[in-house]
C-alpha cells in the first residue's frame, strides 16, 4: 500500500504551482521533521487536540517496558467535520500504528502521521463497512466489539 | 429569495383561472435576489475548489473540454483519492531512513493521510463550459512569463534566505507558516487545491467582507472609496470596490512585500468582478497585473458554488506547534552540529 505523501502527488495530478513558492502548505515538512529520524509507534490514543492548523494525536507507546508519549501530527480538523467526524469519533484507548518522521527537535516526542492506522491497516478516519464511523470497540453491534485482528502484507 | 417565492405563489393563488395558465412554480425562472439597496446579493457562505488548475497542463491546447474529457478528469480524481485511502499493510515498517523522496511541501519526510483533505472533485464550469485552466486570458493558458527585473528579484530573495539564518527569528518565516495569512492566495480568490476552500461574503451598503475560512483571512472592500495612501500596506492590500451595473468589480493594490502571487512584487494591481450567475452560482474573475513581475496582465475565472454549511473557525496560531517545532529543530541541529566540530 502506498504510503508516499498525499501532496506531492496532488501537486503532480492537478499540475499546479499556485504561489510559485516551492512551500504550498501551512509549512515547509523538511523543515519540522527529520528525515533521518524516521519511526514507527504502535500505542493507545490517549489524547486528541481537535485544532488548527495541525490535529495532533497523542499515542502512549512502551519504550524499554516504560510508557512514553508521543505527539502526532495531522491535517485540519476543519475537513472531517465536515463529514460528521469529531474528535469523539475515535475513542480514547484506541490502538493505532504510525509511520512518520520525528521532530528535528529530538528532545520533543513528536512526529509527522505520514500514515496513521488501525491496527489492521485501516486508515484512522476512514470509517467501517457498517456505519460509517470507525470501529473503536465501543459498540457492541460490531461483532465482539473490538476491531479486527491486523491481517498479513498484502491482505486488502 | 423565500419571501419572493412565497410572494408569487400567493399571487398565483390569488388570481384564479390566470394562474391555471401560467405555467407551474418549478419553471419561473430564478430572479437576481438583491440585497434592501437593491444591489445583487453575494452574501453567503460559497467554494471555489476545484481539480481545474490555474494553469492548463501541458498536452491540453483549448479551454473548453468536452463533456467526456471533464468527466474521465473527474473520476481520474475519484479513483486516486479512493486508492490512497485504502489499508495500509499493519506490518510495515518505519519509513526509510534518509527520507522517503517525496517533494513540494512534504519535503521528503512525507505530510499526513489523504483523508485530511478536500481539494474539490469538479472541473470548473463557467457559463455552461467546462474548463481546462482557470487562465482564460492569455489564450494559451499560462501565467504570463515573468520580466528580467523579476527574475533578479527572485535570485536575490532566494540568496537572502539560502542561509541558515532563515530560521533565527519567528518573523524570518513565511506568513502562513506564522499564521498570519493563509498559504493560498487571498487576492486573487484562487484555491489552494488542498481543504478549506470556502468563503463568506457579507455585504452593507458601504462595504463587502470577504471571510476565508483558510487561516480565517478577512478582507474588507470598502465601497466607492479610493485607496489609501502608498505607504499604507495591509497585509491583504487595499480593496475598493463599486457596481457596474449587476457586477461588483474589487481594485486591490497597496501590498506588503511580504505577500506576493506566482513571484509578484509590491506594484501587483488585482481587479476581481463578481457577478451573480444564478441560484446556486457566483462568477468570479480576476486580472492580475505588475508590470514589474509579468509581461502582460492575465486573467482567470472560477465558479463559486454555495454551500449550505457554515465556515468553520480556523484559530491558527493558537494551536501552532510547527513554529516552535522548526524554531528548536533548528536550534537542535546547530548543537549537533556544533559537537561535530568539536
Amino acid at each position: 500500500m502506498s504510503k508516499r505523501n498525499v501532496f506531492a502527488g496532488l501537486l503532480l495530478l492537478a499540475g499546479l504551482v499556485v504561489t510559485g513558492r516551492t512551500v504550498l502548505a501551512h509549512h515547509a515538512f523538511g523543515a519540522e521533521f527529520d528525515a533521518n529520524a524516521p519511526i514507527r509507534l504502535q500505542g493507545k490514543i490517549v489524547r486528541l487536540e481537535w485544532v488548527n492548523p495541525h490535529t495532533w494525536i497523542h499515542i502512549e507507546t512502551v519504550k524499554d517496558g516504560q510508557p512514553e508519549v508521543w505527539m502526532v501530527e495531522g491535517g485540519t480538523p476543519n475537513t472531517l467535520l465536515r463529514r460528521g467526524i469529531t474528535k469523539e469519533t475515535v475513542a480514547i484507548g484506541t490502538e493505532v500504528i504510525v509511520d512518520g518522521y520525528q521532530t528535528k527537535d529530538h528532545s520533543l516526542k513528536r512526529a509527522n502521521g505520514r500514515d496513521i492506522t488501525f491496527t489492521d491497516g485501516r486508515k484512522l478516519f476512514m470509517g467501517s463497512s457498517g456505519t460509517g464511523a470507525p470501529r473503536d470497540g465501543k459498540d457492541p453491534t460490531e461483532g465482539g466489539g473490538a476491531p479486527p485482528p491486523p491481517k498479513k502484507p498484502g491482505g486488502f | 429569495m423565500r419571501i419572493m417565492s412565497a410572494l408569487g405563489l400567493a399571487l398565483v393563488a390569488s388570481v384564479g383561472v390566470i394562474a391555471q395558465q401560467a405555467p407551474p412554480p418549478t419553471a419561473k425562472p430564478w430572479v437576481m435576489p438583491r440585497t434592501p439597496d437593491g444591489k445583487p446579493e453575494l452574501q453567503g457562505v460559497w467554494s471555489n475548489a476545484t481539480i481545474t488548475p490555474l494553469e492548463r497542463p501541458q498536452g491540453i491546447t483549448d479551454l473548453v473540454l468536452s463533456e467526456e474529457a471533464a468527466a474521465r478528469m473527474e473520476r481520474a480524481v475519484i479513483a486516486r483519492r479512493d486508492r490512497l485511502n485504502e489499508p495500509s499493510d499493519p506490518n510495515r515498517p518505519a519509513p526509510p531512513q534518509g527520507g522517503d523522496g517525496s517533494t513540494g511541501a512534504a519535503g521528503n519526510v512525507g505530510g499526513y493521510n489523504n483523508f485530511w483533505l478536500d481539494p474539490g472533485e469538479r472541473v470548473a464550469v463557467v457559463d455552461g463550459q467546462r474548463r481546462s485552466s482557470l487562465i482564460i486570458d492569455p489564450p494559451n493558458g499560462h501565467v504570463p512569463v515573468l520580466t528580467p527585473e523579476a527574475r533578479a528579484r527572485q535570485a536575490a530573495r532566494a540568496k537572502a534566505f539560502a542561509g541558515r539564518g532563515q530560521y533565527d527569528h519567528p518573523e524570518y518565516r513565511p506568513l502562513a507558516e506564522r499564521c498570519l495569512l493563509s498559504f493560498g492566495p487571498t487576492t486573487p480568490l484562487v484555491p489552494n487545491y488542498f481543504y478549506n476552500n470556502n468563503l463568506q461574503i457579507v455585504q452593507t451598503p458601504g462595504h463587502v467582507m470577504i471571510l476565508m475560512e483558510m487561516v480565517h483571512d478577512a478582507r474588507i472592500v470598502r465601497i466607492g472609496a479610493t485607496h489609501v495612501p502608498k505607504h499604507i500596506r495591509p497585509w491583504m492590500g487595499d480593496s475598493i470596490g463599486q457596481w457596474e451595473g449587476d457586477t461588483l468589480v474589487v481594485d486591490t493594490t497597496n501590498f506588503p512585500p511580504q505577500q506576493n502571487f506566482r513571484g509578484s512584487s509590491e506594484n501587483l494591481h488585482v481587479i476581481e468582478r463578481f457577478r451573480r450567475a444564478d441560484a446556486t452560482t457566483i462568477n468570479y474573475r480576476f486580472t492580475v497585473d505588475d508590470p514589474t513581475t509579468f509581461t502582460a496582465a492575465f486573467t482567470g475565472e472560477i465558479p463559486f458554488r454555495a454551500m449550505n454549511e457554515l465556515i468553520y473557525e480556523y484559530a491558527c496560531h493558537e494551536g501552532n506547534y510547527a513554529l516552535s517545532n522548526i524554531l528548536s529543530g533548528a536550534r537542535n541541529e546547530e548543537k549537533r552540529l556544533g559537537s561535530k566540530q568539536q
